[in-house]
């Protein structure tokens, strides 16, 4: 499986809204902090944290709706400069989105065929008398019977406008899907329905996803690997079956225990206080259980074999020597401008 | 579905003890049937005028629920779950609702028979409601803890012997605790906030905890925790376990089984405002008699990647101004034969505590055949 997207060292930061003074504007917050990661050819990547985590955020890098705050971005071996808007339209030729809310993500006015029409036109790679046949074929695929066509949004069920983002984002043959929460604003029969058609799509149409949810029930089911994040800061990485049994960063650990299924009985009764990040060093080290004095230190990636990456002191078996040489001073640790620069 | 009858009926001989059991130790003692109903509502049938005429959103719906219960219902989008919740209040607005016919009985009085006045008295204290979107119960241009002190004045005031209004600074310390119960950190500077400016959980948990300050002696919460992370999920569930412990009974609206599952002791399966299948939690998802039923237990996702397509039938939620002759579920079950097309199945007991709305149910034998 060669690599369709490469990611280095993304950051997207944003600037706070609250200013400090009227030429001080406020601090900017790190929605995403370097983050690495891959998606192979025909591979469906799991993303998964909480709310804030920054997971839509880097579905829109993806699709060149944000600019990266620092880091690159290389999909098929293309660095994309995204200043450039010759590369952002190589993205968006590429890579096709399905946002969450199937309500608000399709214009009220248009009707189906419209909606579908609007991608074909913006693509500018199709000719106009191949259109109909393009819908053809992606609307059965998709399973958007002929009658919705004539219809307008909001006389369809929240199953059959997802169906609709999905047509849109596939008419025009895509390498790499991004699905922002596809399903979880539907019913469960109905979400059911959406998740076989996705894994029956990605298999006819050779692509790759990148699937975004906070449901691990749903992102098991779906994806080959599975990335962890935590307040911008990706800490797991590994294959699906492997994170989900056998955890090993205490965030994965807690958020996979907490997960709910019909077999589990009982209510885990949650002690953690509410998930504030810690503004230096391992972003979880303020709730983290197992944490001790290395924390304060971004830790690196440590891996465990088979791909699967865990950002985390406790697996890092360095000999504390050779370790000790690569951490920071403590006045590095306590902010001190003047002290040296961690070693990257 | 086809399991051999032998196999099923040790199921459910055996299953029938171990959830007796369990559940004694999670309530108060069984005691005989009609004995601390807090809340009965009989063959509710509710339409709504539209322009395209009457809709029926509920028909014959019966349910009931005892003291430091947790009762579920559990539904997908047009099930009636939510019209159920606010009927029950006395919230729906008429017109467009018109109840047609039937009795919702709170702690021995008709509701729908109470005048608006007496009706209010029991909103709060005795009866009350999270809604699924937080925003919209509370007020944008009052502070957190302006909001939950009101409730907490309404409870006192209400106490009977009536309790001494807290005074502020009293008020202020039980609302920190109740939030610090709620996970929230820093709850003194949550307390200065305007909804707006909380995020989704948190004003979840804030329209949770003005709910829970009355104690109200029957909670209705409609899909509290509809997409919040796991975590968060977690937090309000414990809430509501906590609440039960304390006698509240709840009735618990969703559509997700996974947490139904979880602190449901009886469930009730609607689909097209009628009840299809009800029981003790355990047994009707584990040993589900009606094929909808076995629909939503098949939807949730289960295993990795490389597990089979989840057998779901094809098909749209029901709309509800164009149903189908005989059982609503019919276009959708796999298992339709000719009656199920032409009469509609009426609940009924199949076995002790259970009950399901299918003729594809054998009463004989007790279960699906």
């Amino acid at each position: 499986m060669g690599d369709l997207v490469e990611i280095e060292n993304l950051t997207v930061a944003f600037r706070s809204k609250r200013r400090e003074g009227l030429f001080r504007s406020g601090p900017s917050l790190k929605a995403l902090d370097d983050v690495s990661l891959t998606i192979g050819e025909n591979e469906t990547f799991g993303l998964t944290g909480e709310t804030g985590s920054g997971k839509s955020t880097l579905a829109k890098v993806l699709v060149g709706l944000y600019r990266p705050t620092s880091g690159t971005v290389r999909f098929l071996g293309r660095e994309i400069d995204y200043k450039s808007r010759k590369d952002i339209a190589y993205l968006r030729q590429n890579v096709g989105i399905v946002f969450q809310d199937p309500v608000r993500s399709l214009n009220p006015s248009l009707t189906v065929k419209d909606v579908i029409t609007e991608a074909l036109i913006a693509a500018k790679s199709v000719p106009k008398k191949d259109y109909d046949e393009r819908i053809n074929f992606i609307t059965k695929l998709v399973g958007v019977t002929k009658d919705l066509l004539p219809r307008r949004p909001r006389e369809l069920s929240g199953g059959q406008r997802q169906r609709i983002s999905l047509a849109r984002a596939l008419v025009v043959p895509k390498k790499l899907l991004v699905l922002d929460e596809p399903t979880s604003a539907l019913d469960v029969s109905i979400q059911a329905q959406v998740l076989n058609t996705l894994k029956r799509l990605k298999s006819e149409l050779n692509m790759s996803y990148l699937f975004i949810t906070h449901d691990i029930n749903v992102i098991k089911y779906v994806s080959h690997r599975l990335g962890v994040l935590f307040y911008g800061r990706l800490v797991e990485v590994g294959d699906t079956r492997t994170v989900d049994t056998v955890p090993k960063h205490p965030y994965t650990q807690s958020l996979i225990s907490h997960v709910l299924t019909l077999k589990k009985v009982g209510l885990q009764e949650t002690v953690v206080s509410e998930h504030r990040p810690a503004p230096s060093g391992c972003r979880y080290r303020i709730v983290c259980p197992s944490a001790f004095e290395r924390c304060a230190a971004v830790p690196e990636w440590v891996n465990l074999g088979d791909g699967h990456l865990v950002s985390c002191f406790l697996y890092d078996h360095t000999s504390q020597k050779e370790s000790q040489a690569l951490l920071p001073t403590p006045a590095a640790m306590s902010g001190d401008p003047r002290a040296p620069k961690e070693p990257s | 579905m086809a399991v051999d009858s032998s196999a099923e009926t040790d199921t459910r001989q055996t299953l029938a003890p171990r959830i007796g059991s369990e559940l004694r130790q999670a309530t108060r003692p069984e005691g005989e049937s009609g004995d601390g109903r807090v809340l009965e509502i009989r063959d509710l049938t509710i339409d709504f005028a539209s322009v395209d005429g009457r809709v029926r959103i509920l028909n014959g719906v019966s349910m009931m629920a005892r003291k430091g219960e947790v009762v579920g219902i559990v539904g997908e989008s047009g099930s009636g779950k939510t019209t159920l919740g606010l009927a029950i209040l006395g919230l729906l607005d008429s017109p467009p609702a018109n109840i047609v016919s039937g009795s919702v009985t709170f702690e021995g009085r008709d509701l729908l028979k109470l005048r608006p006045a007496e009706m209010e008295m029991i909103h709060g204290t005795g009866i009350n409601m999270v809604f699924q979107e937080p925003l919209d119960s509370l007020n944008p241009v009052y502070t957190v803890e302006t909001q939950i002190g009101e409730a907490l004045k309404v409870q006192r005031k209400r106490q009977d012997p009536p309790v001494t209004q807290a005074t502020e600074g009293e008020t202020k310390g039980l609302i920190t605790d109740l939030l610090r119960n709620l996970c929230i950190d820093k709850p003194e500077e949550v307390l200065e906030r305007y909804p707006h400016e909380l995020s989704g959980g948190m004003r979840q948990r804030v329209a949770i905890s003005i709910s829970t300050i009355e104690k109200p002696r029957l909670m209705i919460s409609d899909e509290p925790t509809t997409g919040l992370d796991a975590y968060v999920q977690n937090r309000i569930l414990g809430m509501f376990s906590a609440a039960r412990k304390a006698g509240e009974t709840l009735l618990y609206i969703t559509h997700d089984l996974t947490i139904a599952s979880q602190i449901c002791d009886r469930i009730y399966i609607m689909y097209a405002g009628r009840v299809m299948e009800a029981g003790q939690t355990r047994g009707v998802l584990q040993e589900p008699l009606h094929p909808y039923t076995s629909t939503l237990v098949a939807s949730v996702p289960q295993g990795y990647e490389d597990a089979p397509p989840l057998s779901v039938q094809l098909g749209e939620p029901p709309d509800l101004r164009n149903l189908p002759g005989g059982c609503k579920f019919n276009p959708r079950c796999p298992y339709a034969k000719d009656v199920c097309r032409e009469t509609e199945p009426k609940l009924e007991e199949v076995f002790a505590g259970r009950y399901a709305a299918c003729w594809r149910v054998d009463k004989e034998l007790g279960r699906f055949s």
